[in-house]
Formats: C-alpha cells, structure tokens, sequence
C-alpha cells in the first residue's frame, strides 16, 4: 500500500535523509525507533508534504483504489485528503478558530473528494462529540480555539480525534506519547486501537518501548543518521530499550 | 455667507447652492458657525503629504475630481438594502445624504427618546442644541471636518433623555449612489445620552455599486454621567468611493464607551475618532478593523485626551492587508496633568497577506502627570507558516487555510462587541472581502 524508496531529503541544504527504504502494508502497525536528531520526525513531515523540506532523490509510492500514486508530486493537503495522516509531535496552536470549525472544515474537504454530501454544523457535532467521548475529551474542546490553552496531554488527544474524525488510511503519529502522563497514555492508545483497522496502516515514531506496551507494533525500526539501519519485530524496542541504539551503529 | 468657490474648494462644483438654503432655514448662530467653518477650511486648505497628519494618505486622487451636490435623494437597487435592516431595529436611512422616511423605521419609539433628521430638529429645537454645535471650535484642525461643520445639512439626531435605558439598536444607514454623477454628501449626526442612559447604535455606510463619490461625515456624541453606550462605526463602500469621517464622543464622570470600527473600505478611507474623557471613573473601549485588499488604503486616526483621574481607555486596532493595499494608524493618547492614576492601553496588529501591501503605523503617548499606567504598542507580520501547514496536513486548501487564519486573527476583537445584531451587520460587510484574500 505504502513504499519508500531510497528517500532523501534536505533542509536549508542540509542533508537530514539519506536514504529512507520502507514499506507499510494494510492492517499493520510499524514503529519507529531511533535517538534524537536521526530523521524520524524529518521523516514524517516530508511525507505529509512539509515545504520547508526538499526531496533530493527516491520515491513515495502510496496505492489507492488499485493505483499507484506518487505522494511527491501532491499537494500536502491532496496527500492528506487521499488518507495521508501526521499527528503532530508539537500540534499548532490557531487562536481564533473554533475546534469543531476547524474540523468540519477538514472533513467536510473529505467528503467533496469522496463525492460525498457535506455536513452541516449541527450534525457535524454530534458526530465529533461522539468520537470525542472515545477519547475522554471534554464538550467545551469544541468551541475553544485549536490547541490554545490545552495542556500538553490535550493537543495530543486533540491530535488523535483528529484522526478519528478524518479516518486515514496511514496514520503517522510523531511522537503522540511524549510529554504524555500514564493515564492520557493510556487513553490516546486505547483510541488508537480503536480505530486500527484491516484496511489502515500506523506508523509510530517514539522514543520509548511504554507506547508500544498499549499499542503492539508488527515491526520496529531503528533509524540512524537519515536511514533505517534495523528491522525487526516487536522484541526489538524491547532490546533498544534494554541496550541503548550504540550496538546497532 | 459661501462666495466663490475658490482653488481648495474647487473639487466642489455647486457649493453655491447651498447658500440660499442655508439663509433660508438656519438661525443666525449656526450660519455664522458656518461662515467661519468655511473660513478656516479655506486658510487651512486641502493637506498634501507634507502634513503630518496626512504624510501617508495621499489626496490627489480625490482633488482631482469633480464633485456636485446631489440634487436628488435616488438610488438603485434598494432591494438589496433589505439585507441590512432588521424589523426588530429602529433605522434611519439617508441616500445621498438624505433623509428618507420612507425606508426608516422610526415608528413607536420608547418614551424618552427623541429620533428624527438633524435638520428638523435644528428648524424645531435650535436653542437647545446650539450648546452641542458650539462645544468644539470653529477653528478645527482637520480641513474636512471644518468643511463638513460649514456644509452639511442633514443627518441624525438622536437624544436618549436621562435614565431611559433603549434596548433596540439604532441603526443609522447612509447609503451613497453616485451612479449618475460624482457626488458629495456631508453627512452631519449628533447623539446625546442624558444621565444614565444607555443605548446602542451602529453607523453604516455603504453603497450597492460602483460608483464615485465622497463623503465627509462628522458624527458628535455627548455622553453625560453615568451613560453607557456601545457605538459601531462600519463602512463598506463603493471602490470609486473617498469616505474621510470624523466621530467626535465627550464623555462625562463614570460614563461607559465601548465603540468599534470597521473599514472594510473604499478607495480611500479616512476616519478621525477623537474621545475627550472630562470626568472622573471613565471607561473607554475603542477596537477597530480593517479589511482591505485591491488598491484600498484605509487610514485610522484616533485620539484620546484623559482629563481627569481614574480613567480607563483600551484600545485594539487590527488590519488585515492584501494585494496592493495600505493602511496607516495613527493613535495619540493624551494624559493631562490631573489625570492621575489613568491606565491607557493601546495596540495596532496587522497581518500582511501580499508582498505588495502596506502599513505605516505611529502608536503616540504625551503624557503630564506623573502616576499613570499607559501602555502602547504596535505589530506587523504575516501569516504564520506552521499553522498554514497544519491545516493543509488536514485536508484544508492553503487559500482556505488563508482565509480561516485570517478570520482567527480578528475573531478576538469582533467578539468584544457587546451585541450579536451588530457583529452580524459586521460579518456581512467583511464577508466580501475575507471571500477573496488568498
């Protein structure tokens, strides 16, 4: 469904990756490891079309409905309206705009790309009160401005809803877990979970094994220095937590 | 009383006109008042960039053309205008600077409030109201507003008597069409809140097409003690249009102002806002927007003089600038020497979409006494790219992106205006401009 070939990319003609290889296939749940500074979040931005970052060489290759698409060539936001997904590893404050406008918005630009009918305010939130309750969220997050205010547990799970209103069909989540207590942790997996399905895929970018205690990958990566040096399955954030990244370098 | 037209009046065809109606209906007072109006228009003469107060609004588009008195009150599609009333709402619509009863809406009016065309209640009460015309000098500083006190012949008058608590809106409409003809209105309100009064009114002038004209409005409002009133300015007119306005508010002792401004513009706009707070525990609030794209310049002066202590004025000015467009802000606060313990805030933000777009901003303190709490401040940036991003990564064009970022920007200052009747007026009138910002 989903396949990186030899990516790189730069920002400011910094070389960040130097060739990414990795394919996602429906119903699976990937993670990626890996210390600070190796490209996992570059990673995920250049995948959901960050502009600040140039691809210097490789591939995306993202199949829908039977066909092959590559996700380079797109708009950030046709990549996300064809189920592309990051949740932000430091989601954006917009003061000024309600929550649930912001989100009727988004799914509403889902709907017109399917053909599907629009929502109108009213249905649109019971429909989001609906998926905020499969994260413990508060009524009030609907008419307060996206993000302003919400402590660091709440942009996460505000994150989340918003890949349970938008229903992606790769989901990459950068970092969802940090800066999270146990109990939001719990919650935001939980929700996740909930929406893992036969038909998506996840990618994970963490630093910590705790996540995937909540949320069992198929396989994990390690990445280093702009490429993925290691695969493997679960056991393997088991051993990076035991052993640290320097017996993989 | 007006002689020739002379090289500064000259972009006024047919001020010759007036005069005879002017000796006809005025009383001595006020066609002196006018005569020496008209005077010191003259010794002042239109400014050029070299004045201070005009260094970024250049008026040579507007005295190179030719305007005339309308000598009709006719406007096209007035169906439309239909869009701006609400039958809950006392209105008042003039067209061309005109009085038209037959669009107003003033009927059963609450005891102790008085609503008629200015020019009736000069002809019916002029001794009581020439207290009011004669408060601020003939000598004005600003030519047009020296113009409009030599010039204007109607307008609103309003009085709300003392303890009358108005809950309707009052909604002033001057609706200007100067399809057939360049014209010129002058427009003149004058609004009185007795002690403890309360009221609301909103000020809109607008137009249905095109066309070229100016107008040169002078608005006076006299708050007494302890009156509170909310007060909207909003203007969305023609894009041929020159509208230069001054609204002058007196507040006395404990009296509450909470005022806004909309310029959602013309060609160029000017609009003087001048507050004189002469009593002590005086709340100000004076917020303003402007919305400009094209060619538009909008250029907001205000100025607000603590005279006494234990006052409060705040005051947020926000722009939103696109294509090719300027606006300028000028905020002077003034703190006398007896007005201690004043606490004055004031700030200007604006967001540039375009590289071709403009702001000239002064934010200006003098202050003379010594325990006082004043703050100022201005901003100029442009849409922040993270979050452009952020709503792209979630389905969302980055034109919509623009424009939702864009409405976040002012939703702050729109939700200070205390009356969900004016901030919808607003929304229509920003509506047009928010739909083609990119």
């Amino acid at each position: 469904m989903f396949s990186i070939k030899n990516l790189q990319a730069q920002i400011n003609e910094t070389p960040i990756l130097k060739g990414v290889n990795l394919s996602v296939n429906p119903g699976e749940v990937h993670a990626i490891m890996g210390p600070n500074g190796s490209g996992k979040s570059t990673l995920a931005k250049v995948i959901a079309g960050h502009p600040e970052y140039t691809v210097t060489e490789g591939t995306v290759e993202y199949e829908i409905n039977f066909k092959k698409i590559n996700l380079l060539e797109m708009e950030t936001e046709e990549r996300a309206r064809e189920g592309i997904f990051m949740a932000f590893q430091y989601p954006v404050e917009i003061p000024g705009v309600p929550t649930s406008v912001f989100l009727r918005a988004a799914f509403n630009e889902i709907c017109k790309h399917q053909g599907a009918e629009e929502m109108d305010p009213i249905d649109f939130d019971q429909y989001l009160k609906t998926k905020m309750k499969l994260l413990d969220m508060d009524d009030k997050f609907i008419d307060r401005p996206v993000n302003v205010d919400f402590s660091g547990g709440e942009k996460k799970r505000n994150e989340i809803l918003q890949m349970a209103i938008l229903n992606p069909r790769l989901a990459i989540l950068d970092e969802t877990d940090s800066g999270l207590d146990i109990d939001s942790l719990r919650i935001v997996a939980d929700g996740v979970n909930k929406l893992r399905r036969k038909d998506n895929a996840i990618v994970l970018i963490t630093h910590y094994q705790r996540l995937l205690n909540y949320i069992i990958p198929d396989f994990v990566h390690v990445m280093y220095d702009g490429r993925i040096v290691k695969s493997e399955g679960k056991e393997l954030a088991l051993k990076v937590e035991d052993k640290g990244y320097d017996w993989l370098i | 009383m007006i002689a020739q037209a002379d090289d500064s009046l000259g972009f006024i065809t047919n001020l010759k006109d007036l005069k005879e109606k002017f000796t006809k209906q005025n009383p001595e007072w006020l066609i002196d008042l006018r005569r020496q109006s008209l005077e010191r228009f003259k010794a002042l003469g239109l400014p050029t960039l070299r004045d201070e107060e005009w260094k970024y609004t250049p008026l040579s588009p507007l005295t190179k053309k030719r305007f005339s008195f309308p000598k009709e009150k006719k406007a096209t599609g007035l169906k439309s205008l239909e869009n701006y009333l609400k039958g809950a709402e006392i209105n008042l619509v003039f067209i061309n600077g005109h009085f038209v009863k037959e669009h107003s809406h003033l009927q059963q009016l609450p005891k102790g409030i008085t609503i008629k065309n200015l020019s009736e209640a000069l002809s019916e009460n002029q001794a009581d109201l020439k207290a009011y015309f004669e408060k601020y000098s003939a000598q004005q500083d600003n030519p047009f507003t020296a113009l409009n006190q030599a010039c204007f012949i109607e307008g609103a008058y309003i009085k709300i008597e003392r303890k009358t608590v108005l809950e309707p809106l009052i909604h002033i409409i001057h609706l200007t069409d100067g399809k057939e003809e360049d014209i010129v209105s002058f427009p003149r309100s004058l609004l009185i809140l007795g002690s403890s009064a309360e009221a609301k009114v909103c000020e809109s002038h607008i137009s249905l097409n095109q066309s070229s004209y100016l107008v040169n409005a002078l608005t006076d409002i006299f708050m007494e003690a302890d009156s509170k009133l909310i007060y909207t300015k909003a203007q969305k007119e023609s894009l041929n249009a020159f509208h230069i306005g001054m609204t002058r508010i007196w507040q006395e002792k404990d009296s509450q102002l909470n005022s806004f401004s909309l310029s959602a513009g013309s060609v160029l706009t000017r609009n003087n806002l001048l507050i004189t707070l002469n009593g002590e525990g005086i709340s100000s609030i004076l917020n303003g927007l402007y919305a400009l794209t094209g060619t538009q310049l909008v250029d907001n002066h205000t100025a607000v003089d603590h005279r006494a202590p234990n006052c409060t004025s705040r005051q947020l000015y926000k722009g939103i600038l696109h294509n090719q467009s300027r606006g300028v802000f000028n905020g002077k606060i003034f703190v006398q020497r007896e007005a201690q313990l004043t606490n004055a805030y004031q700030l200007n933000k604006n967001i540039l979409l375009s590289k071709g777009c403009q702001v000239d901003t002064k934010p200006q303190l003098e202050i003379f006494a010594d325990d006082v709490k004043c703050t100022h401040g201005a901003t100029i940036g442009q849409l922040d790219e993270d979050q452009i991003f952020y709503l792209r990564s979630r389905c969302i064009t980055k034109t919509d992106a623009v424009k939702m970022l864009s409405r976040g920007f002012i939703e702050d200052i729109l939700n200070e205006i205390p009356n969900a009747s004016i901030r919808e007026k607003l929304e229509k009138l920003l509506q047009p401009v928010l739909a083609v910002i990119s």
